[in-house]
């Protein structure tokens, strides 16, 4: 793997750059809540972000996304697709959590049938990841493997290194063209910047608060299916579904029309198993009537579900979820409960 | 993105409406665009999205068979909102449709076997294709002998009647048992629920296949009487429903456990169901 250093001053004029070219989507702060968000100006993004509320996931899969608009003229009806964007965008900031919740989605999305809006997407963005700076009393991360300082799934990837630099990893063949593309704001790679890499990431490590195990959990929780347990759980429970929005691996979304019979659009936008309407039908029968039932819905999708049908971790321990319940419903919990159940 | 969008439906004409039933229609739909009409192939027991634009789109079984390939055929039930725009259709309509998803009735395992079809109300339409099919004059042969066990709430509750008393009953190796639910004064034939029903004609397991769909709880005692009469829960077949809006195993919604019925289903064996979470 290729790596080269890039100092601080530098990275401001390569991100001009990347505006100048690209559309750009980074990490920026509202009022001091932090969104990923188009830029123009680079001294707006944060370069060492944090966590987001809303997971960079709205770039592949956004919050509402027009499919299609359709148009009746007398006998005709015609359905226009959306065109694909003109410009690459370059998505910059992305942490190894939200990074590896990609890799959660691509299993869904480009499974065939592949979804043509995400997959368009897809391919049409430049992963720029950023190693953590610190950690956040939800982050449980390493409970997947994953490093708060490793790149994977990102194009280049940047470790602030200190003393106004970066490391910059060169991860995939997208990646380096970018690097030959801007060579002349990168340094050659420098004695001692690996290892402040490797030392950052034991120094963050070492902070993630509580540390629980998930292996070989999911072939087991076919056997507290029926506990009393997610009843007791879901006493709690508002069914807001604000886990599932704020969560960077959910992909349930709805279809709708918005228009009239002569002219409109078909929209989809993000939805929740959490949500009684989720699963009603119109005879008034609904299999998860029960909230205890949609509660436990959403966990065995991220602990069980997920694994079965994908073969991958349905959760990237980012957090979000456990920061943001009303009610301090916590899935390290939730493990460790269930650990002690099956 | 033209070349393969699988949410992206295709246009296509209602060009006849029967009425089959006080709420259910059956339409039937051309595609605009006769190479998609000569390119559509579909399996007995699949499913399509039909849509009516500005209003939306919902998931109805094909009840056409596939070796018919000059037109689709679905029945719908007025219930909400799509469902009663696709009713106030009129032949001419422009609709949408996407599909064909899901898995289908073994009609391969089914080779050289017998079959029981056993249908309630508009539970016969995901079947229809299926008995169509194998009396298609290409496939008669490599089935059994065919048993029909139907009801409906009343005589005018039945659908498919042309088929269910003429073309099915004259068929050989056809045999077909209507029911409703309560005596009429014109009805001479059976009264009495479909379960009790398959009690009195008591079909044998050797050799045979069974489909079954219909509201659940008709389901869940037939199945039981079934079992009474030895039949294997890896013979019996049915169909889930669940909300459905992608089709195609993304919008998450049709799951039970970790199957979702879009891909993994509608489909499903008795053995199959009976390890799956009761979320349905
Ligand atoms: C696999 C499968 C096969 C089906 N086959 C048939 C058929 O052959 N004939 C028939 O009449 N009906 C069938 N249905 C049921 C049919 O899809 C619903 O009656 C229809 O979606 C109701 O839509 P609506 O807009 O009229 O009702 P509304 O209640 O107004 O619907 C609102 C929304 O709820 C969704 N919805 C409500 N109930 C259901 C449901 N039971 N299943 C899926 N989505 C639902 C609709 O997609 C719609 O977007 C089938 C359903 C499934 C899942
Ligand atoms: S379930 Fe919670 S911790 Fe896991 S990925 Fe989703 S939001 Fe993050
Ligand atoms: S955020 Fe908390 S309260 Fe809201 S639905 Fe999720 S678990 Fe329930
Ligand atoms: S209908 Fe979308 S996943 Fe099955």
């Amino acid at each position: 793997m290729d790596s080269k250093i890039i100092k601080k001053e530098k990275l401001l004029s390569l991100l001009e750059r990347f505006i100048a070219d690209y559309h750009v989507l980074a990490p920026v702060r509202e009022d001091g809540v932090l969104f990923y968000r188009p830029v123009d100006i680079p001294g707006d993004i944060e370069l060492n972000p944090g966590r987001s509320v809303l997971p960079p996931k709205g770039r592949l899969f956004p919050q509402t996304e027009a499919l299609y608009g359709y148009r009746v003229e007398g006998e005709k009806l015609t359905l226009n697709e959306y065109v694909e964007e003109e410009r690459q965008v370059v998505l910059f900031g992305v942490h190894p959590c939200d990074l590896r919740s990609f890799a959660v989605l691509d299993a869904v999305f480009l499974e065939e049938p592949r979804d043509a809006y995400f997959a368009a997407r897809r391919n049409n963005t430049v992963l720029v990841g950023v190693s953590c700076s610190s950690v956040l009393p939800e982050c449980f991360c390493t409970t997947y493997g994953i490093s708060p300082v490793e790149g994977n799934g990102a194009d280049i990837h940047l470790t602030d290194v200190g003393a106004g630099a970066y490391l910059v990893e060169i991860l995939t063949p997208r990646g380096k063209d970018l690097l030959q593309k801007f060579e002349s704001f990168f340094e050659d790679n420098v004695a001692g910047a690996a290892e402040a890499k490797r030392a950052k990431e034991a120094s963050l490590v070492k902070k993630i608060s509580l540390q629980v195990k998930v292996d070989g959990l999911h072939e087991k929780m076919a056997s507290i299916f029926e506990n009393p347990y997610w009843e007791k759980l879901s006493r709690r429970c508002l069914g807001c579904g604000v886990c599932t929005y704020v969560c960077p691996t959910c992909h349930c979304f709805d279809i709708m029309d918005d228009g009239t019979k002569e002219e409109g659009e078909r929209f989809r936008c993000w939805d929740s198993c959490l949500f009684r309407e989720y699963t009603l039908h119109t005879s008034g029968h609904n299999p998860r009537h029960a909230l205890a039932q949609r509660l436990r819905n959403r966990f065995f999708h991220k602990l069980s579900y997920n694994n079965q049908r994908y073969n991958t971790e349905g959760c990237v321990g980012c957090g979000r979820c456990v920061a943001l319940c009303p009610v301090n419903i916590d899935i390290r919990e939730v493990i460790g409960t269930v650990r002690g159940l099956v | 993105m033209g070349v393969s969008n699988p949410l992206l439906p295709r246009v296509a004409t209602v060009v006849d409406i029967i009425r089959e039933t006080g709420d259910v229609n059956t339409f039937r739909v051309v595609f605009d665009d006769l190479e998609e009409m000569a390119a559509w192939n579909h399996r007995p027991g699949q499913v399509a999205m039909l849509s009516v634009f500005g209003v939306g789109e919902a998931t109805f079984c094909l009840s056409s068979s596939p070796t018919c390939r000059d037109w689709l055929e679905f029945s719908v039930r007025r219930a909400g909102k799509v469902t009663t725009a696709l009713h106030e259709l009129e032949p001419g309509a422009k609709v949408g449709v996407r599909g064909p998803y899901g898995n289908s009735f073994p009609y391969e395992a089914m080779r050289g076997k017998h079959l029981l079809v056993i249908g309630g109300g508009i539970g016969l339409a995901p079947l229809r294709p299926l008995v169509n099919f194998m009396l298609a004059p290409e496939n008669r042969k490599d089935y059994g002998k065919i048993e029909i066990i139907y009801g409906g709430r009343s005589y005018n509750d039945l659908c498919y009647k042309e088929e269910l008393f003429r073309t099915w009953p004259e068929a050989p190796d056809v045999t077909v048992w209507t029911t409703i639910d309560v005596a009429e004064e014109a009805w001479q034939g059976h009264v009495g629920f479909v379960p009790a029903y398959v009690e009195e004609v008591k079909p044998t397991p050797e050799d045979k296949f069974v489909v079954i769909c219909g509201p659940p709880i008709m389901i869940k005692f037939t199945v039981k009487a079934l079992e009474n009469l030895g039949f294997a829960a890896d013979h019996i077949y049915t169909t889930l429903e669940m909300r459905m809006k992608c089709g195609i195993g993304k919008c998450g919604r049709c799951n039970v456990g970790a199957r979702f019925v879009c891909r993994d289903g509608p489909v499903f064996s008795l053995t199959e169901l009976n390890q799956l979470p009761q979320e349905y």
